[in-house]
Order: C-alpha cells, then structure tokens, then sequence
C-alpha cells in the first residue's frame, strides 16, 4: 500500500514539473525512480523510454512502465493515473476560462517565459538518456545515423528506431 | 454535442494516437480536428496548443483534453483523455510484463539498445528543429542554454532550476521589453 502510495505521490510530482512536454522531466524522472527509489535500473529506465516511444499515446506514458515494475499491474494503473489524470483536470479547468485569460498580459509573458525553459529541460532529457543509452561505439553509430536519416525529413521514425534495433541484433549475434 | 459526435471524437483522437506513433502528434491532431473535420478553426487550435504546452503535464494529453472541452464540456474532454491514453497504456503493460518476465535474452537486449540509440537521435532532432524555431532571441536562447547546463551536466534539481529560471526569464521577457521589441521571439510553432 505505501508502496502505492510512493508511486502516485512521485509521479503526481513529476506531472507537475512537465513543462514545455515530457522529455524535459527525464532528468528528473531518472533521479527519483533510478537513484531514489530504485524501481528500475538505468538500462531498464532507457528501454522502458525506447518503448514508450514506439507505443502509441503520450511518450509520459514511461510511468506505466515503471510503476509495473514496481508493484505489478495496480502500480502501472496507479502511476498512470497520477501522472494523467491531476494535470488534466488543471488543463480542463483552465480550458473553461482560456478565452478570457489568454488576452490578459501575463498569459502571453509566462508563454514568452516558458518557452525558452522547456527547451532547455528537452535538452537535458535528451543529455540525460543520451548517456545512458550510447554507450560503446554501435550505440554512437547509430544514433548519429538515426539523427541524420531522421533530419532528411523522408523516412518515418518508427521505422528508423525498428531497423536500428535490427542492425544492432545483428552486430552483436 | 450529439451523441454521434462525441462517438466520432473518440475516434478521430484514438486513430490520432494510434496514426502519430513516433512523433509529430499534434500535427496529425491539427491535420484531423481542423483539416479534415472543421470542428476547431486554426487560430482556437493554436490557443489550445499554448495552453497545453504553458500548463505542467503531458502536452498532448493537454491539448487533446482542451480541444475535447471546447467540443463537448467535461464529457468531451474526460473522453479525449481516454482515448489518446488508454489504447496506449494498455499496450505499454502488457510490453512492460513482457520485457520483465523474460528478463530479456540477450539478442532482445541488444534489439532495445539499438532502437533506444536511435530514439536519442529522434530526440536529439526533435529538440534541435524545436529550438531553432522558439530561440530566435537572446534572451530566450540564454535562458535555454543555461537551463540545460543546470539540469544536464551539472545535474542540477530540476524544481530549483525551474524556480529561479522561471523569474529571470519572466524578467528578461516582461511586458515592457515586448513592446519595444527588444526580446521579439514569434517564432513558436503554430
């Protein structure tokens, strides 16, 4: 139970510092759930993003991920819903008055505001899994690939992430 | 709303999440909502989108959540949520007591490490294209840069980095500065 409980308190937690989109919260995410609690290892934290990724739906979906292996399906559930449900009640209370609100000066400040932090914290998610995730030299070969067929703009992700996870089983059979 | 409708916003955002796998989503959503079915004009998509990437959380679960109030009140926006969410927390579980319960031989290990190697390329372009876009000025791209330092590589707490950032940008992009055009950033993406 207070295993739950742990799970919705620091998921709810790091709902809340999802600013400007998920990857920015990585950093942070790592800390608590890596180095904190210990529900994953660094390798599982990565592979669980990996998949997130290729799954359908918001990448924040991890929490799933996580709280699974935390305390099985109810921990998966639970850390779903913290990291989903209080943030969309915020979004649709907000929603309601956003016509009214938007016009006022300080909404277009703060998105003014904002906008540069939640670059920053994406790039630092991108550092944080970036280290772990490349680590030998096939790993560097291929996320500098993956960058470079990715930013001709013709081939869709998924299929660049999939052909990556097929050379890599390859080299190493 | 008619009850037909709320039916087919169900749909239009399962098929969204569903259709945008690996990025791009609010693309496919915008492309949806307003292209294909005219329910939202461009400019109501465009606050939506600022209001779900100003507010903490998941920036679509956000957006999907207030295009679905501004369709059909609560109920629109409780079944948003559901649909941009479920179908893929349901997918994550059951790959989540896959990847555990095999403890993942060794040739799957190495499939992951080559996918999660290209996923930090996709991010990596993802946020490089998102920065040039918003940092076209100095303000913004120093707040950026440090931010990044601070919760990177110095491995910084994020809340306090997020604390004193948010008042010295808040600072260097007040109001006044905007009129005079000093800190002049447009370039968010519509």
């Amino acid at each position: 139970m207070t295993d739950l409980l742990r799970l919705a308190l620091t998921f709810l937690w790091l709902s809340l510092l999802c600013v400007g989109g998920g990857l920015g919260v990585m950093p942070e995410m790592h800390r608590q759930v890596v180095e904190r609690q210990h529900w994953v290892t660094t390798r599982e934290f990565v592979d669980g993003y990996a998949l997130s990724q290729l799954t359908p739906g918001p990448g924040m979906l991890i929490a799933v991920f996580v709280g699974y292996r935390a305390h099985g399906v109810s921990g998966g559930l639970v850390a779903g819903l913290a990291m989903f449900l209080p943030t969309s009640l915020l979004a649709a209370v907000v929603a309601r008055h956003w016509t009214d609100l938007r016009g006022r000066a300080w909404a277009r400040t703060a998105e003014r505001a904002l906008a540069p932090i939640g670059i920053g914290l994406m790039a630092a998610g991108a550092w944080t899994l970036g280290r772990s995730a490349v680590h030998d030299w096939l790993t560097a070969t291929l996320a500098v690939a993956s960058l470079a067929c990715l930013s001709l703009g013709r081939v869709p992700p998924i299929v660049v992430v999939v052909v990556a996870g097929a050379i890599a089983w390859m080299v190493s059979g | 709303m008619r009850r037909g409708r709320l039916t087919s916003l169900v749909l239009e955002f399962t098929w969204t999440g569903l259709a945008s796998l690996g990025g791009g989503r609010s693309a496919y959503l915008y492309d949806r909502v307003v292209g294909r079915r005219g329910w939202v004009t461009s400019e109501e998509f465009v606050q939506d989108l600022t209001l779900s990437q100003i507010l903490p959380g998941s920036n679509v679960a956000n957006l999907a959540v207030a295009i679905g109030f501004r369709l059909a009140g609560w109920r629109g926006a409780a079944w948003a949520l559901v649909a941009v969410v479920l179908p893929g927390a349901v997918i994550l579980l059951l790959l989540a007591a896959l990847y555990f319960a095999s403890g993942l031989a060794p040739a799957g290990g190495r499939l992951l490490q080559g996918m999660s190697a290209a996923v930090i390329g996709l991010v990596a372009l993802t946020t490089t294209r998102l920065a040039r876009a918003a940092l076209r000025a100095r303000p913004g791209l120093l707040v950026a840069a440090v931010t990044f330092l601070a919760v990177g590589p110095l491995r910084m707490s994020t809340v306090l980095v997020i604390a004193i950032m948010a008042v010295v940008s808040g600072w260097l992009h007040r109001p006044s500065r905007l009129d005079e055009g000093i800190a002049g950033v447009e370039g968010r993406s519509a």
